[in-house]
Formats: C-alpha cells, sequence, structure tokens
C-alpha cells in the first residue's frame, strides 16, 4: 500500500479529526488533509487529487452520505475510494451507505486495529 | 329548601325519590288517561334529569378550570420557561466546550510526549548498532571516541526528558478534571428535564387527551428510511434495529456482499 497516500479527513469535531489523523498517522499516513463538512470536502476532493477519502456522516452543512452521493455522481471521483467512520450504527442506515457506494464502515467508538483493519481491506479489495 | 328538592339535582341515578314519585303519578295518570297531568309530569321529568346533567357539567367545569389555573399559577413552569432551562442549555454549552478542551490538552500531551519517545527510539537505535560493531571489535578508537560521546549525550537527554514526559502525564490526568464538573452539571440537567417531564404529563393528563401518556408515535417515514443521520446510539438500544458493534456491521455489509 502507497504510504504517501493523499487522504482528506472529514468530520465536524477537530477532536475527531485529529484522532484519526494520528491514527492514521500511526498506521504510516502522514499526508492528510481535513474538512469539517461536506461542503468544504467537496471543492478540496474536486481539485486535490486525494486518494483516499475517511468521512463522518452527521455534519452540520452537507452530511457525509450526500458528499458520498455526490462523489459517486461525479465522473471525476467515482472511483475515490471512501470509508465511512460514524456514530450512526442503525442497521438500516449501513445499508443505504452500502447502497450509495461506500467501501468500508466503521462505527465510533472505534479502535486503531479496526480501522486498520477497514483500510487495508479496502486497499486489498481495490488492488484485486 | 324542602328534603324533597336538595337531593333530587345531586343525584343522576333514576331511582331517587324525586323519581319514583313522579313516575308513580305517570302510571296513575296514565291510568286516568289525565293528558294533562301527563304531560305536566314528563315535563317535570325532564327537567330534573336536565338539572342533574347541567350539574354535573357544572361539576366538570369547576374541575377543569381549577386545575388549568392551580397549573397556570404554578411559578415554577415559569421559573423552568425562563430560567432553568436556558441555563441547562448553557450548561449543555459548557459541557461541550469543556470536553472539547480537555481532548485537545490530552492528545497535544500525548503528541508531544510522542515525539520524545520516537527520538529516544532513534537515539537507542543507533547506539545500539555501534556498541555491537564495538563488541565485535569493528569500531575504530576515533568511533569509539564519538560513540562514548553520544552515550553521554543520550544519557543525559534520557534524564531532562524524561522528567518532560512525566510532566506531560501530569498534564493529561489534570486534564481529566472536567470529568467531576460535567459529571454534575450532567446530573442537574437530567434532574430538571425530569422536572419538566413531570409538569409535561400533568399538562397532558389536564387536558383530558383520557390515556396520560399516549403510545409513541411512529417516527415520520423519512427517518425511518435511514437517509438522516441520528447520531450515536444508546448500547442498550433496539437490537433488531441497531448494530451493537463493529462485529455486527461487518456481519451486515458481509451479508450485503462486502
Amino acid at each position: 500500500m502507497d504510504k504517501d497516500l493523499k487522504i482528506l479527513i472529514v468530520d465536524d469535531f477537530s477532536t475527531m479529526r485529529r484522532i484519526i489523523k494520528n491514527l492514521l498517522r500511526d498506521l504510516g499516513f502522514s499526508n492528510t488533509s481535513e474538512a469539517d463538512d461536506g461542503q468544504t470536502a467537496l471543492p478540496m476532493l474536486k481539485t486535490g487529487k486525494f486518494e483516499f477519502l475517511v468521512t463522518d456522516w452527521n455534519m452540520p452543512g452537507m452530511d457525509g452520505l450526500t458528499l458520498l452521493k455526490s462523489v459517486r455522481a461525479d465522473p471525476n471521483l467515482c472511483n475515490l475510494p471512501v470509508l465511512m467512520v460514524t456514530a450512526e450504527a442503525k442497521r438500516n442506515q449501513i445499508v443505504i451507505a452500502a447502497e450509495a457506494g461506500v467501501n468500508g464502515y466503521v462505527v465510533k467508538p472505534f479502535t486503531a486495529v479496526t480501522l486498520k483493519e477497514k483500510i487495508e481491506k479496502i486497499f486489498e479489495r481495490l488492488e484485486k | 329548601m324542602s328534603s324533597e328538592e336538595k337531593p333530587e339535582v345531586a343525584d343522576s341515578s333514576y331511582l331517587t325519590e324525586a323519581y319514583m314519585k313522579r313516575l308513580q303519578s305517570l302510571t296513575e295518570a296514565v291510568d286516568s288517561k289525565d293528558e294533562g297531568k301527563i304531560s305536566d309530569i314528563v315535563g317535570e321529568l325532564t327537567t330534573l334529569r336536565e338539572s342533574s346533567l347541567y350539574q354535573e357539567l357544572g361539576m366538570l367545569t369547576r374541575e377543569i378550570h381549577d386545575a388549568i389555573s392551580t397549573f397556570g399559577n404554578d411559578e415554577r413552569i415559569a421559573q423552568l420557561a425562563t430560567e432553568d432551562i436556558p441555563d441547562a442549555k448553557e450548561r449543555l454549552n459548557f459541557i461541550v466546550t469543556k470536553t472539547d478542551e480537555a481532548a485537545h490538552r490530552t492528545m497535544t500531551a500525548a503528541e508531544e510526549t510522542m515525539v520524545v519517545m520516537d527520538k529516544f527510539s532513534g537515539e537507542a537505535d543507533s547506539i545500539r548498532k555501534r556498541w555491537a560493531q564495538f563488541r565485535n571489535r569493528e569500531l575504530s578508537k576515533d568511533e569509539f571516541i564519538v560513540l562514548s560521546d553520544e552515550i553521554t549525550q543520550f544519557f543525559e537527554s534520557v534524564e531532562s526528558e524524561s522528567a518532560t514526559v512525566n510532566s506531560k502525564m501530569t498534564e493529561i490526568m489534570l486534564a481529566q478534571d472536567y470529568q467531576d464538573i460535567t459529571g454534575q452539571m450532567i446530573k442537574q440537567v437530567v434532574t430538571m428535564v425530569k422536572e419538566v417531564e413531570e409538569k409535561l404529563v400533568r399538562l397532558v393528563a389536564i387536558s383530558g387527551l383520557g390515556d396520560p401518556l399516549p403510545a409513541k408515535p411512529k417516527k415520520a417515514s423519512k427517518v425511518s428510511d435511514g437517509e438522516i443521520s441520528e447520531g450515536p446510539q444508546l448500547p442498550t438500544a433496539d437490537k433488531e434495529v441497531v448494530a451493537s458493534s463493529q462485529g455486527d456491521v461487518d456481519d451486515l455489509l458481509a451479508s450485503l456482499g462486502f
């Protein structure tokens, strides 16, 4: 896996962004940027050549599901791998995220091991 | 007031003396085919029935009026609306700020500690490699002098940086002080919410909707289709609806072909 992968972390809570950023750095990914909701994230994604998106669901402005759908609808971004890290744990929500084309789903609170596993699984599948 | 009049309005039963007496006279009047008397007695019976109805209606009205005016005069409600609820909002906002600060304080201290530990580990690794070379007699005299200096510096740095790490750990511990104050505040807000709940239940009871706590209304369909984020679920939430662990999420996704 390319450790220089350009990653965008989207969460409205700066503490959560910081935690994810630190965990990613521990996993060897240091090339990360942050956005506090979908509205901020989408223009960054369009111009920033990001290779991986980690997003929360529940955010003011544009939520994570809408961001995911916008990414899938954009011909330049539609293949971007997306990991959702969220407190939304209802079964039907997970199904909806899956249908919207999410690549991985982590429920908060999560551990470093879970995050690592999901990221590895996503890229394993993409490399096949 | 005659003994005849007094009980007849207060009692809604048809078996009171007042009714019985008139019913008897009515039978007699029917037997004697006295139409004028029949009409009079029927009129009396109707009045009798209406007056007891009005009496009851009056009593009900009084009860409702009393209940509403006691409710309205409850100063506590005004206080809840104008003081306690705004106060609770402020407390909750304070808790958000406090926990946010604590999280950042803790993370800053942890990050700074990691930097020190990374430095230690790098230096120790470099020294260990050359120490192994020295023990294998692979190090020149000049190289050994450099190594020896570095070892001295390393010891000094461990000593001073350990103090830094220690103070960062203390910082992390102190940052947890939010728990005490926010815990107390949350308890205050919970007490207030409980009080508001009791008042609301009373209001529903007064409004006479029968069942004081009607069944939970179904959530709007927009919510139940899962499009809307609802935030964290309690661990005690409905297991059918909520995936309680990452394992559950993985199973569900696996069943969808992930």
